[in-house]
């Protein structure tokens, strides 16, 4: 966790400019560690635009939504 | 006589309303009067009658001496029919969007000028009880000044400033446009401690703070969809959240996925985040349509100089 927290770290701020991206996180997928990148639609620019992994640690793509205070 | 002419006279006659040359009386069965088809044995006929509706419809003998609906009213027909009691339809709203003393974790809240929220819990600073919640719940993001009123239930709920306050607003955590903010986070003073209970409706007493781990699972009782059930997904988010007065950028969040549905909704802000052992981990703030977020609860502790009773 400690690595994908320092790599998440080094990325997030390039990764949150990309337009449509409204977060970056740290998940689970397969039982490994991840980094989540949310966004808020289903678009193939977005999608194109996103790395599938940063530094060997697996980037998984979210469809959020915006977020909003509730 | 037509039925609209003969209305009158039993509008008169058995509801007691006024009418020149005529007594007012009421007639105790009877809560209404009308024109419909007249039914007979259940079916209704092509003819126009003057309904005359009752509390309850008895059988002919059992109608009381001198109380029994006339058969026909200045050449018109009756028809007696059963309505029950008329009342304004007013569905009973939840308790968790009602009044309730002692107030606790779950019910509506909030500042005097916003609609409604959720009450987080109670904590503890300087020997003193306070109530925890988000600064966009008791502080109006930014705009409440220390000692505004706090309302419970929230405004939008019926909260009144001048029956429904349980406190005054102490103090919050600025958010900030420029920086990364960590809490959406404010607490209010109870007037009368006796009128707050350290309980959260429908989970019960807190059993301390923890950090939530991923996958974990998670429940809260809020304004809106009351108690509900998720798993952690993310344990160190950093977000973009909409609000009114703008964007605020939070990290070290947690996002949480409801297990059936979803988690929360508008108003649910402010609930308490608790772990299945039953200490508080977040406190929730933000949702999209899939996910909710909240602050981690050990971060609301130090921003705010409280511990969680």
């Amino acid at each position: 966790m400690a690595l994908v927290e320092e790599v998440k770290r080094r990325h997030e701020a390039s990764l949150m400019k990309i337009r449509g991206v409204v977060g970056v996180g740290i998940g689970r997928k397969d039982g490994k560690d991840c980094i989540r990148v949310y966004v808020e639609k289903d678009s193939p620019k977005i999608l194109a635009a996103l790395p599938r992994d940063l530094e060997d640690v697996p980037v998984e793509i979210v469809i959020s939504g915006a977020f909003k205070a509730l | 006589m037509k039925p609209e002419d003969a209305k009158p006279i039993c509008e008169c006659t058995l509801l007691g309303l006024e009418r020149e040359g005529m007594t007012p009386a009421v007639h105790p069965d009877v809560v209404g009067v009308g024109i419909g088809h007249k039914k007979v044995r259940g079916f209704a006929t092509q003819d126009l009658a003057l309904k005359v509706y009752v509390r309850q419809k008895l059988h002919p003998l059992l109608v009381k001496d001198g109380r029994a609906i006339p058969e026909e009213i200045e050449g018109v027909p009756t028809d007696v029919e059963e309505a029950g009691e008329f009342s304004i339809w007013r569905p009973i709203p939840p308790i968790y969007q009602r009044k309730v003393r002692p107030a606790m974790g779950g019910l509506s809240i909030g500042h005097y000028a916003i609609t409604a929220g959720t009450l987080g819990c109670l904590v503890k600073s300087g020997g003193d009880t306070f109530i925890l919640s988000n600064n966009h719940v008791l502080a109006n993001e930014n705009r409440g000044a220390e000692g505004d009123p706090i309302l419970q239930p929230g405004r939008f709920d019926g909260g009144k400033t001048d029956k429904d306050v349980l406190g005054r607003l102490d103090t919050f955590v600025a958010l900030d446009p420029e920086e990364a903010n960590i809490a959406d986070a404010a607490i209010a003073q109870p007037f009368d401690e006796r009128e707050v209970t350290p309980d959260i409706l429908g989970i019960g007493r807190l059993r301390g703070v923890k950090d939530a781990s991923l996958d974990e699972k998670v429940m809260k009782s809020g304004r809106t969809t009351r108690v509900t059930q998720g798993t952690v997904v993310d344990v160190s988010a950093t977000l973009r959240v909409g609000y009114s007065t703008g964007s605020f950028v939070f990290t070290d969040q947690i996002i949480i996925k409801g297990q059936r549905g979803s988690f929360s909704a508008g108003g649910d802000s402010g609930s308490t985040i608790v772990s299945y052992d039953g200490r508080a981990v977040g406190l929730l703030f933000a949702g999209s349509p899939f996910f909710t977020v909240a602050n981690k609860m050990e971060n609301v502790q130090k921003a705010l100089d409280v511990k969680v009773s």
